[in-house]
């Protein structure tokens, strides 16, 4: 952890990403309780309309206390005075003079990040499962019951965008079982784009930005939801380039492992660019900035003989320390489920579009072209980011219980090896930390075939 | 373990479509396929509904992995299962890819895929507001061009009025079998033959009424009635013999092979009235609102469903009713709104049995001990 420590604390802008995940608590609360805001809980990364609406999303499990927020909270406070790069700097240097207090609080920062996250997270597993969820669903719907079950109150409402996958459909009918407070806001994406699917679509839209309009008692015009596009525009821009101009190249800014780190980081925080979108868009943008300069530099690693392994699935739930074990078996962990499913696509904002509607085409292709409404599409998804990464190999989390994702796995398989010929394996998940060993046994015979 | 002449006949009788130039269109059971509009284009609707032994889920294992529903396992296992019993799978035609679940996308697909049967999609919308309403016309006006374009002809409004007049009497009729005072095992058999026949087995249902009704068998005055909601028991399963050799007798099968089938019937006042067909068929879409398939309502829908029933049989017959949610292990649907269904029906008054399982005769032990013990507390 230490190497991955000292990598982190040079990008303060990760750590402002951190500190906004871990910190959420004390923000919403604020926002719900001083400034009267009103809460939306949201799933995926389909926060846009809650923005828009000038509501705050939240992935739910934001709103829970993480064990050191407290710690997080100071060096928010010192960042709000001196500024984040002079904390981050301040911490850097103190580090190297091995103050050895300080520096476990620098490594407690990633701490923050992986460990107390994929701690709560299972937490959450374990809550859902108290509350009668069944055992058999995936990681990702236990811990999101979990979620609900526990803090799900405390959010006005909810925002359910139905997708191809139907337990997903029936755990966003389920809230309203969960917790009888919020409002329930749903947008039913049809499964395929035919006829005047898009006109139904964007009505669909339409009707939910009706809902939030009843929610906050506001008007919600065109200018809202369009000046909203262009904030989350810049963020997958940014997400984007990040992906591509830097996952991909010979030369990182920091070794694979933190790397990967900071890819999970923004996988997970994309879903509610942490309640506020300008924020995290000044966050990923100059996370951007600070990848190049480094880069530019000549500050990081060069990864050119390291193989690139595209890990995959990993937003409802995966193995946190893969990325860490390929690093130590010589490789580097390529994360990209957002750009795999088409979410990081822009929306048009030309003043005289229809917001609704361009919102409605960038729903649909994601569900055409990125989710897939069969394994056909979702497995090419899988082979045009394999292919754009020009990766060397594929991991793919097949998770225990998931009947929509890891069930394309055979015939994924039978695609790669034909069209891509690169190596490909699956390994089984139920929960975090659960069976590191076998993860390690499997990932060291698949590295083994790039030696 | 099978029903071997129930193969045998519905070989024999597919056999006969296919000599008089009939295609066959498979799906896998569920209860939003449009069968009219398959009927009028002159091809035969086969439903999947086949399950309960361990031969066809181990079976899948090629292309699915074991977590996933047992219903939806057997499915693949049915085309893949060696020797294969099921020879008249070989006479298939199409294959319709639906989405009643992901599950139900996945293996339609591996289907399609894998064993060389041509694909017709035909997806159904989640919720049911106005838009949702005409995107599943969108569905059946893209299904009806796909089938014209086989056949080759237009499928006439007046045709299609026809297929639906003739299911709607298929349901009419299947209604009464549900009246019927018959041991719930006897009935579903009926039930699985008329499904899977469909409207032609109609005069072989009313010769049974007519039986039934001249010769009343009777039932043991100490079972237990019950209502079976939540996953369909399929042909082959033992479930229902389960149900039985615990003390109990299912009156209403609360499920796809069912209520949720007969009960789609569509008024004849819209029928007269409506000009176009394909509304009539959205109408029976907007109308079926016990299906799993749709939120956010089901499980509110549901509930009062299952209650009304209750209290109506209740004041009738003056005992207890049971309801045992029938759960195939990894159902995405049922499974999930499993706990809300008992706990709003037991506030209610209602005692529920979740009675979660996948096809393994090793568990048969285990299912009987519970259907037993609930049963014995429902004295």
């Amino acid at each position: 952890m230490s190497l991955i420590a000292d990598e982190i604390i040079q990008f303060s802008s990760v750590l402002r990403i951190a500190y906004n995940l871990l910190a959420g608590r004390n923000y919403l609360k604020r926002k719900k309780f001083r400034e009267k805001e009103k809460l939306v809980a949201v799933t995926l990364p389909f926060s846009d309309l809650a923005f828009a609406a000038d509501t705050i999303p939240v992935f739910p499990i934001r709103m829970h206390e993480f064990e050191i927020s407290q710690y997080l909270t100071y060096l928010g406070s010192a960042s709000s005075i001196f500024g984040w790069n002079r904390v981050s700097n301040f911490l850097g240097f103190i580090r190297k003079l091995g103050i050895n207090e300080v520096s476990k609080i620098v490594d407690d920062i990633i701490e923050d990040v992986i460990d107390v996250i994929n701690k709560k997270y299972n937490e959450m597993y374990d809550i859902g499962i108290e509350n009668g969820i069944s055992t058999d669903f995936c990681y990702g719907l236990k811990s999101l019951v979990g979620m609900h079950v526990s803090k799900g109150s405390n959010v006005d409402a909810c925002l359910n965008v139905t997708i191809r996958c139907s337990a997903y459909n029936k755990y966003l009918e389920s809230l309203q079982a969960i917790n009888k407070g919020p409002k329930q806001i749903w947008i039913d994406i049809p499964p395929r784009n035919i006829g005047n699917a898009i006109e139904l679509l964007t009505d669909n839209i339409s009707h939910a930005i009706k809902e939030f309009e009843d929610l906050t008692g506001n008007t919600i015009t065109d200018n809202q939801i369009r000046d909203h596009f262009k904030i989350g525009n810049q963020v997958k821009r940014a997400y984007k380039n990040i992906i591509y101009d830097i996952s991909a190249s010979d030369f990182y800014p920091c070794n694979p492992a933190t790397f990967s780190e900071i890819m999970a980081l923004l996988s997970i925080t994309f879903q509610d660019y942490n309640s506020n979108a300008t924020r995290y868009r000044d966050n990923i943008v100059s996370l951007e900035k600070e990848m190049r300069e480094r880069i530019r530099k000549g500050i990081g690693m060069d990864v050119s003989n390291m193989p690139r392994i595209f890990v995959t699935p990993m937003f409802g739930g995966w193995e946190p320390k893969s990325h860490e074990i390929i690093y130590e078996l010589g490789g580097r962990a390529l994360y990209a489920d957002w750009e795999l499913l088409q979410l990081l696509e822009e929306i048009p904002t030309s003043p005289n579009s229809n917001p609704a509607e361009e919102y409605a085409r960038f729903l649909m292709r994601a569900t055409e072209t990125g989710i897939g409404c069969d394994n056909d599409k979702l497995t090419d998804s899988y082979l045009r980011m394999a292919r754009d990464l020009n990766a060397d190999g594929m991991i793919f989390f097949q998770l225990f219980g998931c009947h929509s994702i890891s069930n394309c796995y055979s015939m994924l398989r039978e695609k790669i090896r034909n069209e891509l010929e690169i190596p490909t394996t699956a390994i089984t998940f139920n929960k975090i930390g659960e069976s590191i060993d076998q993860v390690k046994t499997r990932l060291g015979a698949f590295m083994e075939m790039f030696k | 373990m099978d029903d071997l002449s129930l193969l045998s006949d519905i070989t024999l009788f597919l056999k006969e479509k296919k000599s008089e130039g009939v295609k066959i269109v498979a799906y896998l059971a569920h209860d939003n396929i449009p069968e009219e509009l398959l009927d009028a284009a002159g091809f035969f609707p086969l439903r999947l509904m086949f399950g309960g032994n361990d031969e066809l889920m181990d079976a899948s294992h090629d292309f699915l992995p074991p977590s996933t529903c047992a219903f939806a396992q057997s499915c693949i296992g049915l085309f893949s299962t060696k020797p294969n019993l099921f020879k008249f799978l070989e006479l298939i035609d199409y294959f319709i890819v639906s989405n009643h679940c992901v599950s139900d996308v996945c293996v339609s697909e591996i289907i399609s895929r894998y064993f060389n049967i041509s694909r017709l999609n035909f997806y159904v919308p989640y919720t049911k507001n106005e838009s949702s309403l005409k995107y599943f016309k969108l569905e059946l006006l893209d299904l009806k061009s796909k089938l014209e374009d086989i056949i080759g002809t237009k499928i006439t409004n007046e045709r299609l009025i026809e297929s639906i007049n003739k299911f709607n009497q298929f349901k009419k009729v299947l209604l009464k079998v549900n009246e019927l005072e018959i041991l719930g095992s006897e009935k579903l058999k009926v039930l699985h033959r008329a499904m899977l026949y469909g409207p032609e087995f109609q005069p072989d249902l009313e010769k049974f009424i007519r039986y039934v009704k001249e010769n009343p068998s009777s039932i043991s005055e100490t079972s237990k009635d019950v209502l079976l909601t939540g996953c369909s028991i399929f042909i082959n399963d033992n479930m229902v013999d389960l149900i039985e050799e615990g003390g109990g007798n299912i009156i209403f099968f609360d499920t796809w092979i069912g209520n949720h089938y007969y009960s789609q019937i569509i008024d004849d006042n819209s029928i007269n009235t409506e000009k176009d067909p394909l509304e009539l068929l959205v109408l029976k879409f907007k109308n079926n609102i016990y299906g799993d398939h749709s939120v956010p309502n089901f499980l509110q829908h549901k509930i009062s469903q299952i209650e009304n029933y209750y209290q109506d049989y209740t004041k009738t017959k003056g005992k207890k009713l049971g309801v045992i949610n029938h759960i195939i292990k990894f159902c995405d649907h049922i499974s999930l709104m499993s706990s809300f269904l008992k706990d709003r029906l037991q506030e209610k008054g209602i005692q529920v049995l979740n009675l979660e399982r996948d096809y393994s005769r090793a568990n048969r032990g285990q299912l009987s001990t519970r259907i037993e013990a609930y049963l014995e507390m429902m004295k």
